[in-house]
């Protein structure tokens, strides 16, 4: 029985068409994933469905009742955002309920009663934390499977939708969320399970609908088709499944040499990296990756070791002294550390280079909005002009510009910290192609973070993992998976 | 596009100047207010009338404008009153008790304000403190320190020559406006063009891009906080030349009232957004509203509440035209 419905709707915004006479029918008891490029409308169905926008045209009928004419039924979605939206400072049990009204419970609030409803629903998701623990005290992947958890425990849902669920998921706690998933769904719940990569996909829905350019372009059964069919239709084109990016021209000369360095959150770390070479670093979540490279950058402290850039000796624990001398770091959290939200692109990338772009004492809007073109031209921003603010524009178009940012800056070492996070199958392809092109013609060393291991076995030279601050295995292109994964979660260490 | 282009012509000019920017809807609210005010009162432009109001506006529109800087990277002073008060003091018994050359002393004055404003940046910065609550507790000691040096007792006897700065008009203009427009056009000069003061945006837009970025976002906190202290000694000079004496009492009610200018200039509370000369359009609006109560004659006891009401408009109509835009969105599809 199709739950959910919405017949030929479209949503227009200014300039844009953002939904097309879509059609589209969740059944009870399946799992249908959607897919699409970012800005392929994705997210204004969601908004559409979850009743957050109103189409101009067709209607939602929840249930085979109009949703538009009774906003109540919207209260059957039961939708789980791709960020995490928690209170940090409230407890465990009192974000599994909150709303109360929704999880039936009336007048006071007790809060003995709420921590033991909470037990079962927290053994059923397998979240290994107590009821009455602080959430921002919880790891990531707990904060992740709560908050699925809390969407689950509102009684009248009939529709689960997941947005993004997995991407600050270890591989482990993937496999758990994926069988409460299997579980919910034989509770005769439709599920919407909207995913950037493709294998989860697979390996969890029934049927797949996918979007191009606002258009739902195609629906099949998950049975019926392969890979490379979802993403012929997701991009328009064929997609070389087997072009790999790994730098061709590695110069003998090391960059980068980093001695027995440690830090809170790693220990006793030693690596190096030669000049155009691309060094991935494999890992699960909390693993110290990031924190390493953020504490080589001056970010973040670091306790006894020493670093070698070009030869000399690095000077640690100063951002100002490490940009200057060519070392840019490309943070995971874009929103947080990477972007100025309210600024326009041109200051958001003028605002690295502003010495070059001085006339007499003060800067020159017009050297900067050449220098804004010329990054929106070169790296295909899409955007209508320099003015817009970089908030507005999709995740892939900002990281493209904070990668032009950061190469105006004219960088000897890169460090991309998770550069394809929430960037959809077409924009990471090109994101590959330009640090391969980085490392070979600008002979840039390059450091790439990355939890998928397609990524990292497709864009690195070698490959070190890390388990639990410590580098556990080093690889090289050739190495199988089986070895590298057993690296990461700690199976087999180093001599 | 046909959907926005219809809402305009719709829209009158006002709406128009909002979408733009909070501060040029302010600057037209503000032209409305000195029509309607003198529309009613005959006083209202005469000419002393107006030279007082400029003079008043001057103090309130200086700290507002180094206060704004503040507000940029997402932080406030709300010790900028005692420290205008106290170099003030300290300048004042310079020149009388100890006999300095007065303009030797209001040099001194000015680096007083800047001390006092670095030793803000220095606690809040290297002791990571919150700006608020730090600056409630530094305001407390300046106050103090005053309470300390003075006995309450105001410090009377400023020589003649420098009074002129405070009381003195260059043609119509009062010499305290003129100094507050060359403040204006050298932070909008630091603002607009220095890598100073892209850097500012940078950090009130998010700290830990700045720092990744390579800003030395600790420095240029100090640089704004020792700023704002040079400022505010500087408006608390002009006071004491203004009014012949220092006293105890100056620059009360500075603190509130920067901050309430820079957030009716359209300046954001959370960093990042704004326009220091907004701060002072600001300043302009509850200058003038002050003015308006006491030519009304509005019973003293009163004037506090009133003048209070009208900035709680004044700030609020942002957002009250924001509620109107969208039911008549809203309207506009359902029909």
């Amino acid at each position: 029985m199709n739950i959910l419905e919405a017949k030929n709707i479209t949503k227009m915004f200014p300039g844009v068409i953002a939904l097309d006479s879509v059609d589209i029918a969740f059944e009870l008891g399946e799992i249908h994933a959607i897919i699409g490029e970012n800005g392929a409308g994705k997210s204004t169905l969601i908004k559409c469905l979850t009743g957050v926008y109103e189409p101009e045209e067709g209607e939602i009928l929840i249930g085979g009742k109009n949703a538009m004419k009774n906003k109540n039924l919207f209260n059957k979605i039961a939708y789980v955002p791709q960020e995490i939206d928690l209170f940090g400072y409230m407890s465990v049990a009192e974000n599994l309920f909150i709303p109360y009204e929704k999880s039936g419970i009336k007048g006071t609030v007790n809060q003995k009663e709420l921590e033991e409803r909470a037990i079962s629903v927290l053994e059923k998701f397998s979240i290994p934390v107590k009821p009455g623990d602080l959430v921002k005290d919880i790891s990531i992947s707990s904060q992740q499977l709560l908050q699925i958890a809390r969407a689950t425990v509102h009684e009248d849902y009939e529709v689960l939708m997941l947005d993004e669920p997995t991407t600050s998921l270890t591989s482990k706690d993937t496999e758990i969320l994926f069988d409460i998933v299997k579980k919910i769904k034989k509770e005769n719940k439709a599920i919407i399970f909207i995913s950037h990569k493709l294998e989860e996909i697979f390996q969890l829905a029934d049927v797949i609908t996918v979007f191009r350019n606002g258009k739902k372009v195609a629906y099949s059964e998950l049975k019926d088709v392969d890979n490379n069919w979802v993403i012929r239709q997701m991009t328009g084109r064929e997609l070389d499944q087997n072009e790999y990016f790994y730098s061709e021209k590695i110069s003998d000369e090391v960059l980068l040499e980093v001695n027995n360095l440690t830090g809170e959150y790693f220990t006793d770390v030693s690596f190096s990296l030669r000049k155009g070479e691309i060094l991935g670093f494999s890992g699960l979540v909390g693993a110290g990756r990031s924190e390493l490279m953020q504490a080589i950058f001056g970010y973040l402290p670091v306790y006894e070791g020493s670093v070698k850039f070009s030869g000399t000796e690095w000077k640690l624990g100063d951002t100002n002294y490490s940009v200057k001398n060519g070392f840019i770091y490309l943070p995971e959290e874009r929103k947080k550390q990477g972007i100025l939200p309210e600024l326009s692109i041109r200051d958001n990338i003028s605002v690295a280079v502003l010495d070059e772009l001085k006339q007499g004492i003060s800067i020159s809007a017009k050297k900067e909005d050449q220098l804004a073109k010329k990054v929106i031209d070169t790296y295909e921003v899409k955007t209508p002009g320099t003015d817009k603010k970089i908030q507005f524009l999709s995740g892939g178009n900002q990281q493209k510009v904070i990668i032009g940012r950061a190469m105006a800056c004219k960088p000897k070492l890169l460090v991309f910290d998770e550069p394809t996070k929430g960037i959809d199958v077409g924009t990471k392809t090109e994101i590959y192609r330009l640090m391969k092109k980085l490392a070979e013609e600008e002979q840039i060393g390059i450091i790439m973070i990355s939890s998928e291991m397609e990524e990292i076995k497709k864009c690195s030279n070698r490959i070190i993992a890390m388990y639990e601050g410590k580098i556990s295995g080093e690889f090289d292109a050739t190495a199988d998976k089986q070895s590298i994964l057993g690296s990461i979660i700690g199976m087999n260490s180093v001599e | 596009m046909g959907r926005e282009s219809e809402k305009q012509k719709t829209g009158n000019a006002f709406i128009a100047a909002l979408k733009k920017s909070n501060m040029t809807a302010m600057a037209m609210i503000l032209i409305i207010m000195i029509i309607i005010a003198s529309i009613v009162s005959p006083y209202f432009l005469n000419i002393y009338n107006l030279q007082s109001v400029l003079r008043d506006l001057a103090f309130v529109g200086m700290i507002g404008i180094g206060q704004s800087l503040l507000l940029l990277v997402g932080e406030l002073d709300l010790s900028v009153g005692k420290i205008a008060c106290l170099s003030g003091i300290l300048t004042g018994m310079l020149m009388v008790n100890v006999g300095l050359n007065p303009w030797l002393c209001l040099a001194l004055g000015l680096v007083f304000g800047l001390i006092f404003g670095l030793i803000n940046g220095l606690i809040i910065t290297r002791l990571r403190l919150n700006s608020m609550v730090a600056t409630i507790g530094m305001q407390g000691v300046y106050g103090g320190i005053n309470l300390v040096i003075t006995k309450g007792k105001a410090v009377t006897g400023i020589p003649q020559d420098t009074q002129f700065l405070g009381k003195k008009s260059v043609g119509p203009i009062p010499i305290p406006f003129i100094i507050c427009i060359v403040v204006l056009l050298v932070v909008l000069f630091i603002v607009k063009k220095t890598k100073t003061g892209r850097y500012i945006y940078a950090i009130g837009n998010s700290k830990e891009a700045a720092k990744i970025l390579g800003i030395k976002v600790d420095r240029i906190r100090v640089m704004i906080y020792s700023f704002v202290g040079l400022i505010s000694a500087m408006a608390g000079l002009l006071y004491v030349c203004r009014l012949g004496s220092a006293q105890t009492a100056i620059g009360e009610d500075w603190p509130m009232n920067s901050i309430a200018a820079s957030v009716i200039g359209g300046v954001s509370l959370t960093g990042g957004v704004g326009n220091p000369a907004g701060a002072l359009i600001g300043a302009a609006v509850i200058t003038v509203i002050q003015n308006i109560i006491v030519l009304f004659g509005v019973n003293s006891y009163w004037q506090s509440a009133v003048s209070g009401i009208v900035v709680v408009l004044a700030i609020s109509f942002s957002s009250i035209s924001d509620i109107v835009r969208e039911n008549r969105q809203k309207r506009i599809k359902l029909n």
